[in-house]
């Protein structure tokens, strides 16, 4: 199948803005954070959105997108559902904490934000589950979704602990979330690799230098070396994100090219 | 609701490959050069001699009735009408071909010109008036067949009841359960329920290997 460039941005960067966010509802817990929290939040807001727009741009008539308000079902309405509650988590909880709101609504909003990254970025993959789709039809597709989106979005709230010089704890705990982003997109990428066949098939260099190496191994080795070298938490971050967000786009990207389908008759693909 | 399974029956023992409901098809509805919504594959040669099977597979939508493309529309562009006939509204498509990755079969045409998603309408407008759908009406070998599967005295059912369960034959289900049947004996060969063209384009397939 062709790549589908807008559908691959929408879940690239949407995805990353969820998790952003979810970095910055994760720190009303912590309190670690002194000044990355409103900008995280605020780039949040922009990819999320970003991201939408970018999946508009898929369609031939998008003047006729409003009807798909009137028939909810799974798929496009529930991830336009999902992306929309996500930027008013995203709004409520930037109002509470510039105007320094309790403690209580910040953290009930920061599990919330938690939630929707995990809920919007499964749900972002589960859409393409279906049984005409041989390869795809894995519950290992959405959780990869969820892996990748998760390691780009940890390691750009990384890149913006460090870049506005936050303390050694904050920069501690942000490498963690890094590790812990890229362990998962590691995981749940290498998973569908496996179930889906795409591992071993003609897209393997994409899959392994791209998704595994780039996705999954670079983020997690760059936060592990961000704990054990903090005064390049920087660098560190700014290579992490990039190597996520690579491994996030080849995933999406090795979703198309490695697409089995049961039968393909007309030979007329999207 | 009316529940008919309206749906076309193919004698594959009758087909002869001549292409000419495909053709039928595209002058009746207007398909757009390059499109189709009928399209007519060589199956084979497949076996070892003296065990061989060729066929002609003549396909087109499946009128599943768990169609995967009617849950996954999120406009409700693809619906069943009154009579359960699986149909696009082209004035609600936004152009998504959410359907086009859901339909097993890949039978979906992409209409360029008017960025929407078409498809086999049973030739609804015809049979609505009592007439038979073009490809049917244009079978010189008397192969095709159109009606209510539910229906034992419709055009179908009186086709399906002269042979064996074990000669009438589906596309591979993936749950969807296809409607269209495909009457074939073992004079002609061996039943194969997926098969895909060998290039993007082109008429030959092949049965693929599980």
């Amino acid at each position: 199948m062709e790549i589908q460039w807008s559908l691959v941005l929408f879940t690239c960067l949407s995805g990353a803005g969820a998790w952003l966010l979810a970095c910055a509802g994760l720190d009303a817990f912590r309190g670690l954070t002194k000044k990355a929290t409103v900008p995280a939040i605020v780039v949040a807001i922009v990819l999320i959105v970003v991201g939408g727009l970018a999946s508009a741009t898929h369609l031939t008539h998008v003047d006729r997108i409003m009807a798909v308000l009137a028939h909810p079902a799974p798929g496009i309405f529930l991830e336009a559902l999902l992306l929309g509650i996500d930027v008013i988590v995203a709004v409520v909880l930037l109002a509470l904490v510039k105007r320094e709101g309790s403690e209580a609504a910040r953290k009930a909003l920061g599990v919330a934000a938690v939630v929707m990254a995990v809920v919007f970025s499964y749900s972002c993959g589960s859409s393409y589950m279906m049984a005409s789709q041989l390869a795809w039809n894995t519950v290992t597709l959405p959780l990869g979704y969820l892996g990748t989106a998760a390691a780009t979005g940890t390691a750009l709230w990384y890149v913006l602990c460090a870049a506005l010089k936050e303390e050694a704890p904050a920069l501690a705990f942000a490498a963690q979330e890094t590790i812990a982003g890229g362990a998962a997109a590691l995981v749940l990428a290498l998973a569908f690799g496996v179930a889906s066949g795409a591992a071993l098939g003609a897209e393997a260099l994409t899959f392994w230098v791209g998704v595994v190496l780039c996705g999954g191994v670079v983020p997690a080795a760059c936060g592990f070396a961000g704990m054990k070298k903090p005064e390049s938490a920087l660098q560190l971050a700014v290579v992490a994100a990039a190597g996520a967000f690579i491994g996030s786009v080849a995933f999406r990207v090795l979703m198309w090219l490695a697409s089995v389908t049961l039968m393909s008759l007309f030979g007329v693909t999207i | 609701m009316n529940m008919a399974h309206n749906c076309i029956v193919v004698n594959l023992d009758r087909c002869t490959g001549c292409f000419g409901c495909e053709v039928a098809c595209k002058m009746e509805n207007d398909v757009a050069l390059g499109q189709r919504w009928s399209k007519v594959f060589t199956v084979g040669p497949v076996g070892e001699y003296p065990d061989m099977t060729r066929y002609a597979l003549p396909t087109m939508c499946q009128q599943c009735e768990d169609a995967p493309c009617v849950s996954v529309c999120p406009t409700g562009a693809s619906y069943r009408d009154k009579d359960n006939v699986v149909l696009v509204n082209k004035e609600q498509c936004i152009g998504c071909k959410y359907c086009m990755m859901a339909c097993p079969y890949g039978v979906r045409s992409w209409n360029e010109a008017e960025g929407c998603v078409e498809k086999c309408t049973l030739c609804g407008h015809l049979t609505s008036q009592g007439k038979q759908p073009a490809c049917v009406k244009s079978c010189a070998a008397g192969a095709r067949f159109y009606g209510d599967l539910d229906d034992p005295n419709s055009e179908v059912s009186k086709e399906l009841a002269k042979y064996d369960e074990k000669d009438i034959h589906v596309l591979r289900d993936a749950g969807n359960k296809p409607a269209t049947r495909y009457i074939m004996t073992e004079k002609i060969g061996t039943w194969y329920d997926r098969v895909e063209p060998r290039g993007g384009h082109q008429t030959a397939a092949y049965p693929v290997e599980d």
